[in-house]
């Protein structure tokens, strides 16, 4: 019950519009049991009347009354159900937006342990397919409660006053459902739970298939894949058939009981005219009216399955809706203000569960200044690099910013004063120009120009639309230099107080690689430079090199001085400047 | 078409056919047994339904009032017991309708959905370049789920009501001509407000399946690039286009549904104005006796059958048109052009031995833009080929051409003298490594990833592999090792591990000719220096083509080429083009 009253509380805003719908609904309702009456006057005066044939000439008057007001009477109601439709549609989808939009946004502010732990696909399942539900609740499940209740209600109180006997009787079968639906309900709830599972099994299978559409084609792996999707595909059919099934097994048992209404009314009214306790035109009545019961019951069954699923997505997406990020903004954005780019790393350990990627870091970078790092595959450069943009917190030591501890800043306020490249380059389906300024939007097009220079992306020039050509999502469409230069332009592009390249220039040849060096050095603006590399080349203009090693400094000075103590760094120069023995 | 991104609609070229409503009917056929099954269960259901009011009438009528003469109440009891039975007879059958429907609808989908699928396989990089991954995700998952009830029980219920129309239009022209005209005479203005409606919900629809397209091509790149957004603390801003983006969505569903809820209010009134009309008619116009006021009594009885079945089928009908707008988008897909598929008469590439002709080869992504110009040359069995040169030149193209994951524009290429557009791609592709620039984990294990090379590798083989690529040192410090489960896009990896990985990946397939497109850009130079050795070996016998920048990486080659200008400028040893002291020599020295 937690589900709905998390979905009443997002009714904020809507409240009166859905009360409004609600209360509409319930008119319409009492229209259908009023609206008959005038087609039955007509008949009654005018066709089953002993003096009908009369009636039709002294009355004529009445009846094209009553033909202009039955069609003004279904008007008039249709023209109310238009209306709460479109407020139960205005209610749903308003509610919808708002949780969408707000999901996205908490979405957006999760730390990237969420992201680790929770897949594309399944959060793309959340978003669409289990968002859907909220809309489904607010537009028909909650609506057609309140409809069915009202007039079971109405109709049950009407046949007490007529005769509390044969209500009683009438009603006697309502307790069995009560417990059918109960059985019911709890054997299709964990149905619904799998299936949801299924569907995002599927969703992120697609997913992935698409992601990896290269790999795919490269290994010829097109049957396997085909194969593998089958599997997904054949579990979320089976499951779907089989939810069904639960269904559709008490199914018959709600809608018999539905129907033996009429039956236990002919039998127990049929005998209480007999004995002289209610009249055949009570009799009538009843019979005229049991529909709205009848109806009640049926939409039970219907609702107590709808209710299940909607439970199984629900779940899923107050699940995120309440995830909380371990860091964290605490208020809603402030003025920009430039920190400054001194960066200190004290007694910094770092572990991933029982994997220790960092330990023991000490290390200070002056403003202003560019160091290198180096080191083996999986020493821990980018780790090392991710704490000084918080993405997480170090296990144990401190990382200052500006002299202060990061922990201290709102996460947004210290990251946008750091412009950082990642090793894999992130682009956005946008056009080249859209991307450069992705972190400051109002980038003035020379500007753009201009960075994509700093970061030789001269390519662009040559481009269909340059500027505005649109990349693919990630960039497919570039090379593997080509997109590192654009990420580069982008991260230089909002004049951040501290540059982080991560292996930015892997991918780009010596040329340019050098050229971009050389742009660095002539920026516009102060700024420190954390430059990961795998070149030697990229440490020339470097203060300072860090190597790390399993996680530790190994060393760390200039050029010289790690040249003169002839360690891990005179190694690698050594053998990429082709002066090591063996590999000449 | 031009690259579509998250903000763009996805035109739609066809206009509205009913051609996508008969190539749907394609995969119902298969399933015409269920639906006959079904639609003779429901005529039988309905039929024993129609038996309540007989008997409910039965016992007011006679039962009843016998049981008041006589107070002898068994002839009710009986007739209440034939009424129940009536009614189990009538939902059990309804119920197995339903059951063979759901089956039938299930598998529908999924036919679809895997045929959708298979089609997605063969399609080219491009389509996957031009638009958001999202926007195909949509239509695999959420599109395909959308059409199973109307291709299932909306057919049953559209022949049930029509054959209800024509029953209760054949008893109404029986019982009195005039009368039914006066009733039918609803119906052709019901038809104008279709028509006229049509076009429009059309439009709503596939406005709507278009900006929640949209919506989710954001979403799932928005999640994609998360790190990207959070370095660059772009949240609110994103945050202001996902609510553009769901604002657009929110107002195409307004559209769409005050559309759909025009036509039952305009149905009800048509019939309200058509049953008011049949009394003005038929008692003020005509009048008694000229019409006899049973058969107006009777009319307005079968007027309102008349008119449900049409309602019910206006209903279907709104279902059908929102339905439509998702076929259309998955029949689209469907009919993207394959551009490289086998030749009519292909045949298996034998084993090949890895000699590589490039003859005249010329090659556009677009046309009129050429990449390559008449680019010739041949690779040996067992050579190595570096090929270097400045970014976009078109390297990685040469290499993709060898796999043929492109068409040539002119020109062709052997490998062992067999033209590679003549034998199938599976075999092509199958004796090639490609270990390309991005390096794709799946979900699942490490070991799982390395695996996906050759799929029935033993661990032993697996092992060996990750030696050979200097992985396994680290592999086996992780938690569980090779089995250890890998997060979506192997997140936990430094990319220098992920390409060790997807190295000992395309290793495992034992490739005959291996391309190697920066391959090693993100692994440090010792780690690279140690898998040079374990390459050395490896190499032997097998042709291999590397993309590097790393000169120690490409100087050991046996032929260099450099690429620039749609073609090769320069080739030899790495002596021959120090001594010749070019671009490949200004390119060394810079370094």
């Amino acid at each position: 019950m937690f589900q709905l009253k998390w979905l009443l509380s997002n009714l904020k805003g809507y409240r009166l519009v859905y009360a409004v719908a609600l209360l509409l609904s319930i008119i319409t309702q009492s229209f259908f049991l009023i609206g008959p009456i005038i087609s039955q006057n007509i008949i009654d005066i005018f066709i089953s009347s002993e003096n009908a044939v009369e009636n039709i000439q002294t009355k004529s008057d009445l009846l094209i009354w009553l033909c202009i007001a039955m069609v003004l009477f279904v008007l008039l109601r249709t023209g109310i159900q238009f209306l709460a439709k479109m407020l139960y549609e205005i209610t749903s989808q308003g509610v919808l937006q708002k949780v969408r939009n707000e999901l996205f946004r908490r979405i957006q502010n999760q730390d990237m342990h969420f992201f680790d732990t929770h897949t594309r696909g399944d959060l793309v399942t959340r978003l669409t397919g289990d968002l859907e539900m909220i809309r489904h609740s607010i537009a028909w499940i909650i609506m057609l409660v309140v409809e069915s209740i009202s007039l079971f209600l109405f109709t049950v109180i009407y046949f007490f006053t007529i005769d509390v006997a044969l209500t009683l009787w009438v009603l006697s079968l309502t307790p069995v459902l009560f417990v059918i639906t109960r059985i019911f309900s709890k054997k299709v709830r964990p149905r619904y739970i799998t299936l949801r599972e299924k569907l995002s099994r599927l969703n992120t299978k697609a997913q992935e298939n698409i992601a990896a559409n290269r790999v795919v084609k490269a290994f010829a792996r097109e049957e396997y894949e085909k194969e593998d999707f089958d599997k997904y595909n054949k579990e979320y059919c089976e499951y779907s058939k089989k939810a069904a099934m639960t269904w559709l097994t008490f199914q018959p048992y709600i809608e018999i009981l539905a129907q033996a209404l009429w039956v236990v009314h002919m039998l127990a009214g049929g005998i209480f005219v007999i004995n002289g306790q209610i009249t055949i035109a009570e009799y009538s009545v009843f019979s005229a009216l049991l529909w709205t019961i009848s109806n009640a019951m049926r939409n039970l069954g219907m609702l107590i399955n709808d209710l299940q699923r909607f439970f199984a997505s629900i779940s899923k997406i107050i699940d995120v809706y309440y995830a909380r990020p371990g860091i964290v903004n605490n208020h809603e954005y402030t003025e920009r203000n430039r920190i400054k780019g001194d960066i200190r790393f004290e007694n910094v350990t770092m572990k991933f569960g029982d994997v220790t990627v960092l330990e023991d870091i000490n290390l200070t970078v002056k403003n202003g200044e560019t160091v290198v790092i180096m080191g083996a595959t999986g020493s821990g450069k980018t780790t090392l690099m991710n704490l000084i943009a918080r993405f997480y917190d170090p296990t144990s030591g401190a990382v200052y910013v500006g002299g202060k501890n990061v922990k201290e800043y709102e996460p947004d306020i210290l990251r946008c004063n750091i412009g950082m490249t990642t090793q894999e380059v992130l682009l956005f389906s946008d056009t080249v120009d859209g991307n450069i300024a992705y972190g400051k939007s109002d980038l003035p097009f020379e500007d753009v120009t201009k960075f994509a220079h700093l970061a030789c992306a001269d390519f662009i020039e040559k481009m269909p639309e340059k500027y505005e050509t649109i990349i693919g999502e990630r960039g497919v469409g570039l090379s593997g230099g080509q997109k590192q230069r654009i990420a580069l332009a982008r991260a230089m592009a909002i004049r951040p107080p501290i540059l982080i390249l991560d292996d930015t220039t892997s991918a780009v040849d010596m040329e340019t690689e050098t050229q971009i060096q050389e742009n660095l050095t002539k920026l516009d603006f102060e700024c420190t430079k954390l430059i990961i590399a795998q070149r030697t080349s990229s440490a020339r203009y470097a203060d300072r090199i860090v190597i790390l090693e399993d996680g530790k400094i190994r060393e760390c000075g200039t050029h010289d001085e790690l040249m003169a103590s002839k360690g891990y760094y005179y190694e690698i120069y050594s053998l990429q400047n082709g002066t090591d023995k063996e590999a000449v | 078409m031009a690259r579509n991104k998250f903000d763009i609609d996805e035109s739609l070229e066809s206009p509205f056919d009913i051609k996508h409503f008969k190539r749907a009917m394609v995969y119902v056929k298969k399933y015409k047994k269920s639906i006959i099954t079904a639609l003779l269960l429901s005529a039988i259901s309905s039929a024993v339904a129609l038996l309540g009011p007989l008997i409910t009438k039965e016992a007011v009528d006679v039962a009843i009032p016998r049981g008041i003469e006589t107070g002898d109440i068994w002839y009710t009891v009986l007739l209440s017991a034939l009424f129940l039975l009536t009614i189990a007879v009538s939902v059990i059958f309804a119920n197995i309708r339903q059951r063979i429907m759901t089956k039938a609808g299930q598998n529908i989908i999924y036919d679809i959905r895997k045929d959708l699928f298979a089609h997605l396989q063969r399609l080219p990089f491009s389509y996957y370049d031009d638009r958001p991954q999202g926007k195909i995700l949509v239509r695999v998952v959420n599109y395909v789920n959308s059409v199973s009830d109307i291709l299932t029980n909306g057919i049953i219920n559209l022949v049930l009501e029509i054959f209800n129309i024509v029953f209760i239009s054949i008893f109404m022209l029986f019982v009195d001509v005039r009368l039914a005209l006066v009733v039918f005479a609803g119906l052709p203005v019901f038809i104008i407000i279709m028509a006229f409606l049509k076009s429009r919900q059309r439009k709503a629809w596939q406005a709507l399946s278009n900006k929640s397209s949209n919506q989710t091509a954001y979403l799932a790149e928005s999640i994609n690039c998360i790190r990207v957004t959070q370095s660059f603390a772009r949240e609110q801003e994103n945050l202001g286009i996902f609510k553009r983006l769901s604002t657009a969505y929110r107002k195409a569903w307004m559209k769409a549904v005050t559309l759909n809820a025009l036509v039952g209010f305009s149905v009800d009134n048509i019939r309200a104005i058509a049953d008011s009309g049949l009394y003005f008619v038929g008692l003020m116009i005509i009048g008694y006796p000229a019409v006899s006021l049973g058969s107006i009594l009777a009319m307005s009885s079968y007027s309102a059958r008349f008119w449900q079945p049409i309602i019910n089928i206006a209903q279907l009908y709104n279902q059908f048109i929102n339905a439509v707008a998702y076929l259309e988008r998955i029949f689209e897909t469907m009919d993207e052009p394959v551009p490289v598929k086998n030749a009519e008469n292909a045949y298996e590439l034998p084993e090949m031995t890895g000699k590589v002709e490039y003859k005249n080869v010329t090659f556009a992504y677009e046309e009129g833009k050429n990449i390559l110009e008449n680019v010739s040359f041949t690779v040996n069995p067992g050579e190595s080929v570096a090929l270097v040169g400045p970014t976009g030149a078109g390297k990685t193209t040469i290499v993709n051409l060898i796999s043929r994951f492109y068409n040539l524009t002119g020109g062709k290429i052997l490998i062992d003298g067999h033209d590679i557009s003549e034998v199938t791609l599976e075999s092509l592709r199958k004796q090639m490594g490609i270990m390309l620039q991005d390096s794709f984990i799946f979900s699942g294990t490490i070991e799982d990833n390395i695996r996906y090379g050759k799929l029935d590798a033993t661990e032993e083989e697996i092992r060996q592999a990750a030696k050979t690529v200097c992985a396994d040192e680290f592999i086996n410090t992780l938690e569980n090792g090779y089995k250890t489960e890998m997060y979506e896009g192997g997140s936990q990896l430094s990319g220098g591990q992920r390409q060790l990985i997807s190295f000992a990946r395309t290793l495992i397939s034992n490739p005959k000719i291996l391309v190697l497109d920066e391959a090693t850009s993100s692994i440090d130079a010792k780690t690279e220096k140690e898998l040079q050795k374990g390459l050395q070996s490896l190499l032997k016998g097998r042709t291999s083509f590397i993309i590097a920048h790393r000169l120690s990486t490409i100087k050991n080659c046996d032929k260099i080429m450099f690429i620039n200008n749609k073609g090769i400028t320069e080739a030899g040893t790495h002596e021959e083009l120090m001594a010749k002291k070019g671009d490949y020599y200004k390119l060394y020295t810079a370094q």
